[in-house]
């Protein structure tokens, strides 16, 4: 009888959900985000703010909390990549007017703060790497990804000027960054994770051997 | 009343002349005669006590952030998560909280169903334990529709719009729910009012009379044998172990490994793949755009199934209200399960095979349900849902005919190895 | 109710016992610590308390301006050449003239009471009850005062302080108002709420 439940209950686990993130018309790449290389980090932080700050906010996220996350010095920080006067302290808001951005664009652009979040990683990447041109788009781009995409290729220049390999790079680190501005605490987060759990495992030991212990007593 | 004052002077004893707070303590937990037999299928009733107390602390730091308003509740969530120190781990407790609080109940209830917990004289506690369940759920959906995420939003929608199927009354009835036309500021405000102040208090005061009420009447066993019959000189059942310490030691190695599940989720998986918090939630709701893939929580796609799995409409009533019924009765018909089983015996260990069989029906159908809950409809989910919606019902519709035509095995008298 | 044989060994059980609920204990103190720190000023109640930068170049003289800093007013007075001789004759009337209570920074712990002589830049909140005083720069006779050397006034309950913020003795007003932190960015930039790099 308990053999049957278990048999039942590990078979109903594998039932496990089905990945649905695929990347529009193709697989996505293999995208594996690591936010402790601050690096990456911070050159994606220069990419984003460069490139696609003009339009999509981090409205969540503060100035001086991500200068403090990639050990960017403030006054560095405020004086590269603040462009319109914020205080450190400020969200990182932008100032396009949505009536404008619909009027040229057709679509108001999304705050990307939990991008990361709510797409995959894997998507972003794979998206952002799969302009094609397409005569038939007011940009005349498309993409593999997200078909009859709004955005035009932002980042077509770096595209030509640079490596595949090299472009590669840039789009990792843009993502990474993405990754880590969608939950920013998920450093700390893992950090003290593992002295949490290395605690409940002492814990743990020392209940179960007073629990047999006690057991003992009632043989 | 000097005769009643014992030995000893001092606080507690000023106290228990006034209010017998030791014999309290004693009765209901250090000296509390639980039966020698129980395993660990008996530990989730302690591991609940201690995630609703994580909910209701969690719970209040995170209300001292949150803003109840349309506008602000997407962004006062990331403010928690963001600016208040440690508040991601507030916010990734609670939110994980709720899974294992559903987690937890559902074994606490399979272990009530295994054993015949909710048989005389526990009809009761059973229905009390039911009441809590009913109103978790409550408490789970009002709760999820805080963040105003995507999902929040067409969660609430899709919930009250069930209502709108109850014939003549449905709409007016979703409407005055709602206190508006549409899902809205005003909805998630009164949401927000009973999530933190009505459903926590009926919450707290049900569990308080079903463990006062498991206390007086006794613990079940998972031999179903009354421990009571037999007795020593101080009228303690024989089969029985004081709670402290024999037991308390036990939760509270149970506590650790279930802390060490929990925490790792909390730590290392706070999404929890999608099904602690959804990722379509990171998305603030839009009212003009539902997600191409709309799920509830995990702890309510059974139920999702069987209201998806009635597409016909019978005797006039319509599909949406047929569904509405289905899903409703499969949560209310565990509170009848008292008067369904007609068994001799109390226990699966001694009841026949036609009892096993059904219980183990109920338990795939239960997780197939489940998994067809949460992923799109397609045709054949769809006859498999109708198949299972049907096997889980027979498992208590046909309870009353099939417990009386089974041959049981006799039931000890004492605890097996005593 | 069984009869438990008696521990095998109890000095063993008894070890564990307390082993156990010492670490309970410890970990009951880990799991404080996010609740007391999220009781701590989050960063937007941080960014808001931020230092503010105000440019003084348009403050006229024996004119003050009113910076808010923490949700408190700041009083930034330029001092008038003719008050600022009279500052050393109000000193006999003051309860801490010497700036001996620590009220001010210590930059500001001198015959000036700042960081530039002749800006007075002080917490416009009575040390009494919490009211901010008015101004009056003007010396001469007041209805509060028939000998008055200019300063500030509480109208809740009479405290007088002159122009750097000093409280007259016999006053109910205990102490000097404070000095917030402050530095000079420029030459007219005041930037209240921090030191500085000095």
């Amino acid at each position: 009888m308990k053999l049957l439940f278990i048999i039942l209950f590990f078979s109903s686990l594998s039932f496990s959900a089905e990945g649905n993130f695929n990347c529009g018309t193709i697989e996505c790449d293999s995208f594996s985000a690591d936010t402790t290389d601050l690096a990456s980090l911070q050159s994606g932080l220069t990419t984003y703010m460069n490139n696609c700050y003009g339009c999509h906010s981090l409205k969540y996220s503060r100035y001086n909390r991500v200068a403090k996350d990639l050990e960017i010095p403030i006054e560095i920080y405020q004086e590269n990549l603040i462009f319109d006067g914020s205080k450190p302290g400020e969200l990182m808001n932008i100032s396009l007017n949505e009536k404008d951005a619909v009027e040229w664009i057709g679509a108001k652009p999304p705050d990307l703060t939990l991008e990361a979040r709510i797409r995959k990683p894997e998507w972003i990447y794979t998206y952002l790497r799969t302009y094609y041109p397409d005569a038939s788009r007011p940009y005349g781009v498309n993409n593999k990804v997200y078909q009859n995409v709004s955005m035009p290729n932002v980042l077509e220049d770096l595209q030509l000027n640079l490596s595949a390999a090299e472009f590669d790079k840039v789009i990792y680190d843009l993502t990474n960054f993405l990754v880590y501005v969608a939950d920013p605490s998920a450093n700390e987060r893992k950090r003290i994770g593992v002295y949490v759990l290395l605690f409940l495992l002492l814990f743990t030991s020392f209940a179960y051997l007073t629990y047999r212990e006690f057991k003992k007593e009632l043989k | 009343m000097a005769a009643n004052e014992k030995n000893s002077g001092g606080i507690v004893n000023w106290f228990d002349t006034r209010f017998p707070i030791t014999d309290l303590l004693e009765r209901h937990l250090s000296k509390y005669p639980a039966p020698t037999n129980l395993n660990f299928w008996y530990l989730f009733g302690f591991l609940m006590i201690v995630v609703l107390a994580m909910q209701i602390l969690t719970g209040l730091w995170l209300m001292m952030n949150y803003t109840n308003t349309a506008e602000e509740a997407f962004s006062s969530v990331e403010y928690i998560m963001r600016d208040v120190e440690y508040g991601w781990l507030l916010r990734y407790m609670h939110a994980a909280g709720a899974s294992a609080f559903f987690a937890l109940i559902y074994l606490h209830m399979f272990r009530g169903m295994m054993y015949g917990s909710y048989r005389k004289p526990r009809e009761l506690i059973w229905v009390g334990g039911w009441v809590t369940y009913v109103l978790l759920c409550a408490e789970g959906f009002t709760g999820y529709v805080l963040p105003w995420g995507q999902m929040s939003f067409w969660a609430a929608q899709v919930i009250i719009s069930l209502l709108g199927s109850i014939p003549i009354i449905g709409e007016d009835l979703a409407t005055w729910i709602r206190g508006d036309y549409l899902i809205s500021g005003i909805t998630l405000s009164r949401l927000f009012a009973f999530h933190v102040v009505l459903l926590p208090i009926m919450i707290i005061a049900v569990v308080f009379f079903h463990i006062l009420a498991l206390h007086e009447i006794g613990s079940n066993n998972p031999d179903g044998i009354d421990i009571k019959k037999h007795v020593d000189k101080d009228g303690v059942p024989l089969d029985s172990k004081p709670f402290y310490p024999y037991d308390i030691t036990h939760d509270i190695y149970a506590l650790g490994v279930f802390l060490l599940i929990f925490c790792s989720v909390v730590f290392f998986f706070p999404e929890g793949g999608g099904y602690v918090l959804e990722y379509v939630n990171f998305e603030p709701a839009n009212p003009l755009s539902t997600p191409a893939h709309i799920v509830p929580s995990w702890y309510f796609t059974p139920f999702y199934a069987m209201l998806r799995a009635v597409d016909f409409s019978l005797f006039g009533f319509t599909a949406k209200f047929l569904g509405f019924v289905t899903m409703a009765a499969g949560i209310a018909i565990f509170a009848a399960l008292p008067w369904l089983d007609r068994s001799p015996v109390k226990s699966i260990r001694y009841k026949g095979i036609l009892s096993k069989v059904f219980l183990a029906g109920f338990v795939v159908s239960f997780f197939v349900l489940g998994y067809l809950g949460a992923v799109p409809p397609s045709d054949l989910k769809n006859l498999l849902a109708k198949v299972f919606t049907v096997v889980y019902f027979s498992y208590f519709l046909l309870m009353p005919i099939y417990t009386r035509l089974e041959k049981c095995k006799p039931v000890p008298e004492r605890a097996p190895g005593h | 109710m069984v009869q438990p044989i008696s521990p095998p060994n109890p000095g063993r059980r008894k070890f564990l016992s307390y082993a156990t609920s010492f670490l309970g204990l410890i970990g009951a103190a880990f799991v404080a610590v996010p609740f007391l720190s999220a009781f701590k000023p989050s960063a937007r109640a941080e960014a808001a308390g931020a230092p503010v930068q105000v440019d003084i170049s348009s403050i006229g003289s024996g004119e003050m301006m009113v910076v808010e800093w923490r949700g408190k007013p700041v009083f930034v007075v330029k001092i008038s050449d003719n008050s600022i001789k009279l500052l050393s004759q109000v000193d006999p009337k003051l309860a801490d003239p010497l700036l001996e209570t620590p009220f001010q920074p210590e930059y500001a712990k001198n015959e000036f009471r700042s960081r530039k002589e002749g800006i007075a830049v002080i917490t416009g909140v009575c040390s009494h009850l919490g009211c901010s005083p008015k101004y009056y720069p003007e010396a001469g006779s007041t209805d509060f005062d028939p000998d008055w050397q200019g300063g500030f006034f509480c109208p809740c309950h009479g405290s007088k302080f002159d122009l750097l913020g000093r409280v007259y003795a016999g006053v109910p007003a205990p102490t000097n108002m404070e000095v917030p932190p402050h530095y000079f960015s420029k030459e007219n930039i005041l930037v209240i709420g921090s030191d500085g790099v000095s």
